[in-house]
């Protein structure tokens, strides 16, 4: 493992936490070098390591699958000719698409996310380093399921963009298509925590002085992708679990009978799947402005416009996806519409990428290997950039549709994009590893990267009329497609050059002093490389307008916080989403410890135990059929893989919220526009926000298949409102019980607490007990999942709905007990926490109980 | 902040409003205009709902736009994506 790569050189990082987290707290951190610490680390920067090595892993296994294919297209084939046979090529295709975007190209910006921003902001570490880890480890096992789902009689074959009817199991009726699915799935739910993690940490701890005005471009590109993963990501989620449903239980949303079907998916996955284009570009981009302005040795040109044409485009990337759909049977009128928004969206592009040329005209240009590859990422993107506008617009794309002059625009964004992320490691590894890599090795890397790039991508554009995802094509194409694949060999055998450049320098490349690049001017480079494990030995301010680190003694005192001597010292795992977006909330610990006064916490195994529990969970549940799981011995087995995993997410849950953490330590500096609110509650709400989407999305498959169906043809599934009424009236008086609950917590009243708290949870238990009565009737009434899409919304949206109750049961059931034992008298946000979520539980039924039981 | 005698002059509100809903339907209006009062009665009491139970009143602002935000989000795929059809 590479993993071990900063262990030799990181022993002074080692050292100083054996010095410092020497406490006698059990929380002992092993150093860099040991295996135990990778397990363990909630360190932002360990993190980082963690994201860029795993995610340059799934680079290779995608590479390999591109290959596979590149030499499959060497000639246009027949059926059974060639190295694949044809499922194999269709998986080959999927499972590239999907692990380049997913599981390689994001996390690996994030990599650099996790390591570089908070850095750059002057924090210690993320808000929530426990869930930074869960991120991380839940990214690493979605990673995995989607590995073993080649070994379930196949992966999915339908293309990344996974379109309906293909992606339902009669015509992918492979095991391993659903685990392809839900391995997705997985992966969301770490993207979702990391997005409630860096929004919160972004928004709340950056160093006084630093306004967003000010915050570094890198930093600034990060933002705008958190915020547009945050509801970009509930989209796609809403997506999965409704195609995970289509598959596993049997509800009919896709199935090629229902109204609109196919077309429905294309929504939901393009509402995604645009702003996704921007959630891998970004990053990328803010890579391209720090390494042009540190090597120009200027401040971009017009660096106020440059972010804000970074915002609009972040907005309207909300507002372009139908430009995806112009071959589908949405009307004329919209179709006019996202082809006039789309095109709009290229203007701020223009902008950026006219800053970036100004900034090297007006600069003089060091051509290191950073900068070689991100000015080749510039000339690929502006290339990438034009032939996307021609899909753009309507009629064009009547012609372009289908074909490689779609492949070959899209990799020339991506994987222009990477070219750029390849410059970022480049450019950090100094500061990551405390080497200097090999100047020269890294620009033969860089010209065989970029010849092999171009001889692989340019002939496609010339070869545009190869259908897109089959491996026929005119024979007069041949020899287009023979330089593509002597190219995807150049490109891909490029990465040796670096593997081995970077392997060995991070053993014995030159040392790399604080900072080996003239005129870098973001705060990373004013630390040690690598920098101490945690960060700042004093608290960084720009409070005179550059970066200072002051003393202990002249920061102004902050202001007393809720309770506990340990002042700023706030906890960790306000915020929990596990992948059943369950949310504890543990803030009650700081004052378990408040006659100690210790540093932060950095280690804890429950992230990864947590999430190894979440894998065996989906992974048990990836044969289901029509609800049931398969006869005999293997459905035994998976059955039982199912409860074991709910176990050990259940128990690690519980176990993560009685461990004693401490998240770091700051002083609030620059919060807008969050100033004043506990982090807690700031990512709780940011939670709430992606949650607000994932209903949406729900509740827009019923509408939208309402709409299809004929709206006031489609009578509500339960004949009799009076049911959903009573529950109505469950929900709304648990809602109150929580409120008396906060109440009784703020003026200390024990008994009130915990009483409130129980009666939560019988009237939780009632809620779910009434539903479970109104199934059975529908189900002895004939009426089931799969009967029609009618049932299938009613049942989904509703299950989705009581699933969330059950969270929260869960939830209650942990704070009553917490309760009893005297918690939360001294700190009641864990009640407060709480009760936002189960309010919000409660608002989602205001809307499901009229659009499902009356109109 | 809010004392428990408003919070319960809410709580029988939302309870007597949920009621309305369900009254609405059997008052024989039409339909669209049914259809409107109901959802307007819906919105009402998840505003109420937000606003003290889950306090957002006395916040700052910003929470309640970031909430706004996700709002619109779901309503633009929703009723684009409706407006696809026609």
């Amino acid at each position: 493992m590479t993993d071990a790569s900063p262990g030799g050189d990181a022993a002074a990082d080692g050292g100083h936490e054996v010095a410092r987290g020497g406490d006698d707290h059990g929380h002992d951190f092993p150093g860099t070098g040991s295996i135990k610490r990778w397990f363990v680390t909630t360190n932002h920067k360990d993190v980082g390591i963690l994201y860029i090595v795993t995610s340059l892993f799934f680079l290779v296994l995608g590479g390999v699958l591109a290959w596979l294919m590149r030499i499959q297209l060497l000639a246009p084939r027949a059926l059974g000719e060639g190295i694949l046979a044809p499922v194999a090529y269709n998986q080959a295709v999927s499972a590239h698409g999907l692990l380049m975007v997913f599981w390689f190209l994001s996390p690996f910006a994030f990599g650099f996310a996790n390591y570089v921003v908070p850095l750059q902001l002057g924090a210690k570490d993320l808000a929530f380093p426990r869930l930074n880890a869960l991120s991380y480890w839940l990214y690493l096992f979605s990673g995995i399921l989607f590995g073993v789902s080649f070994f379930q009689g196949g992966t999915f074959s339908g293309g990344w963009t996974m379109y309906a009817p293909l992606n339902v199991p009669t015509f992918t009726p492979d095991v391993g298509a659903s685990t392809a699915v839900l391995a997705l799935v997985l992966f969301v739910a770490s993207v979702t925590v990391s997005s409630v993690n860096f929004l919160t940490t972004m928004h709340r701890m950056r160093a006084e002085g630093l306004t967003l005005r000010n915050v570094p471009l890198f930093s600034w590109t990060i933002l705008l992708t958190a915020w547009m993963m945050l509801f970009a990501f509930a989209a796609l989620l809403a997506a999965l679990l409704v195609l995970s449903s289509d598959r596993l239980l049997g509800t009919t949303y896709f199935a090629m009978e229902s109204p609109a079907g196919a077309l429905l998916w294309t929504h939901l996955f393009w509402f995604f799947g645009h702003p996704e284009v921007y959630i891998v570009f970004f990053p990328a981009l803010g890579v391209m402005a720090e390494v042009f302005q540190t090597f120009t040795g200027r401040r971009i040109v017009g660096r106020k416009w440059f972010i804000l044409a970074m915002v609009l485009v972040a907005i309207q990337s909300f507002a372009v996806w139908m430009h995806h759909m112009f071959l589908t049977s949405i009307n004329l009128q919209v179709k006019t519409l996202f082809m006039i928004t789309t095109i709009g969206i290229s203007l701020p592009f223009d902008l950026m990428v006219f800053a970036l040329i100004y900034t090297m005209l007006k600069g003089k240009i060091r051509f290191t290997t950073p900068f070689l590859f991100v000015f080749g990422a510039l000339l690929l993107f502006i290339i990438g950039g034009i032939t996307g506008v021609f899909l753009g617009a309507v009629v064009l794309d009547y012609e372009f549709r289908g074909t490689y002059w779609v492949v070959a625009h899209f990799h020339y964004v991506m994987v222009g994009g990477v070219t750029a992320l390849v410059g970022g490691l480049y450019y950090w590894f100094p500061k990551m590893t405390g080497r200097m890599y090999d100047e020269f090795l890294g620009k033969l890397h860089f010209a065989v990267y970029f010849v092999g790039f171009n001889l692989l991508y340019f002939p496609l554009f010339v070869a545009w009329e190869t259908p897109r995802r089959v491996f026929d094509y005119a024979p007069e194409l041949a020899p287009w497609h023979q330089l593509a694949t002597v190219g995807g060999f150049v490109l891909g055998l490029s990465f040796l050059i670096m593997f081995y450049n970077l392997f060995k320098s991070a053993f014995v490349g030159d040392p790399a002093p604080d900072n080996p690049w003239e005129y870098a001017t973001t705060a990373e480079w004013a630390v040690s490389s690598p920098p101490p494990l945690e960060n700042f030995d004093g608290t960084p301010t720009y409070r005179d307008g550059h970066l200072e680190f002051l003393d202990a003694g002249e920061v102004a005192p902050s202001e007393e916080r809720s309770g506990g001597p340990t002042g700023a010292a706030v906890s960790d795992g306000g915020v929990t989403a596990s992948a059943t977006r369950a949310v504890t909330a543990d803030a009650e610990l700081p004052t378990a410890d408040a006659t100690e006064v210790e540093g932060p916490s950095h280690a804890s195994i429950w992230p990864f135990v947590l999430s190894a529990g979440a894998f065996l969970v989906l992974l048990g549940l990836s044969p289901l059929q029509d609800a049931a799981f398969p006869e005999g011995m293997v459905g035994a087995a998976y059955a039982t893989t199912t409860v074991a995993g709910g176990v050990v997410t259940l128990g690690s849950l519980v176990a993560m919220g009685l461990e004693p953490f401490r998240g770091p330590v700051f002083e609030e500096g620059e919060a807008w526009p969050f100033a004043g609110i506990d982090n807690g509650k700031v990512g709780m709400w940011i939670f709430l926000a992606s949650d607000v989407v994932l209903f949406g999305g729900f509740l827009g498959a019923y509408v939208f298949t309402r709409v299809a169906f004929g709206w006031t043809g489609w009578e509500p599934i339960p004949s009799d409102p009076i049911p959903g009424l009573v529950n109505t009236y469950i929900l709304l008086t648990s809602s109150f019980t929580v409120v008396l609950a906060l109440v009784a917590a703020e003026k200390k009243h024990k008994w009130g607490l915990v009483t409130s708290l129980g009666a939560t949870f019988v009237l939780g238990i009632g809620f779910l007990v009434n539903k479970g009565l109104e199934w059975q009737h529908l189900f002895h009434e004939g009426l089931w999942l799969s009967t029609n899409v009618r049932a299938s919304t009613f049942f989904l949206t509703t299950g989705l709905h009581a699933a969330h109750v059950i969270a929260g049961l869960v939830i209650a059931l942990y704070l009553t007990a917490r309760a009893w034992r005297g918690a939360y008298l001294e700190d009641s946000r864990s009640v407060e926490y709480f009760g936002l979520y189960w309010h919000f539980v409660d608002i989602v039924w205001l809307f499901l109980f009229p659009l499902f039981y009356i109109l | 902040m809010v004392s428990t005698k408003l919070y319960t002059a809410i709580y029988v509100v939302l309870f007597v409003s949920a009621t309305v809903q369900v009254l609405v339907e059997f008052a024989g209006l039409s339909y669209w205009l049914a259809f409107g009062v109901i959802m307007v009665l819906s919105a009402a009491k998840a505003v109420l709902v937000a606003a003290y139970f889950q306090h957002l009143r006395f916040e700052p602002r910003s929470l309640t736009y970031l909430v706004g935000i996700g709002l619109a989000a779901a309503l633009a795929l929703t009723l684009a994506a409706s407006y696809s059809l026609l």
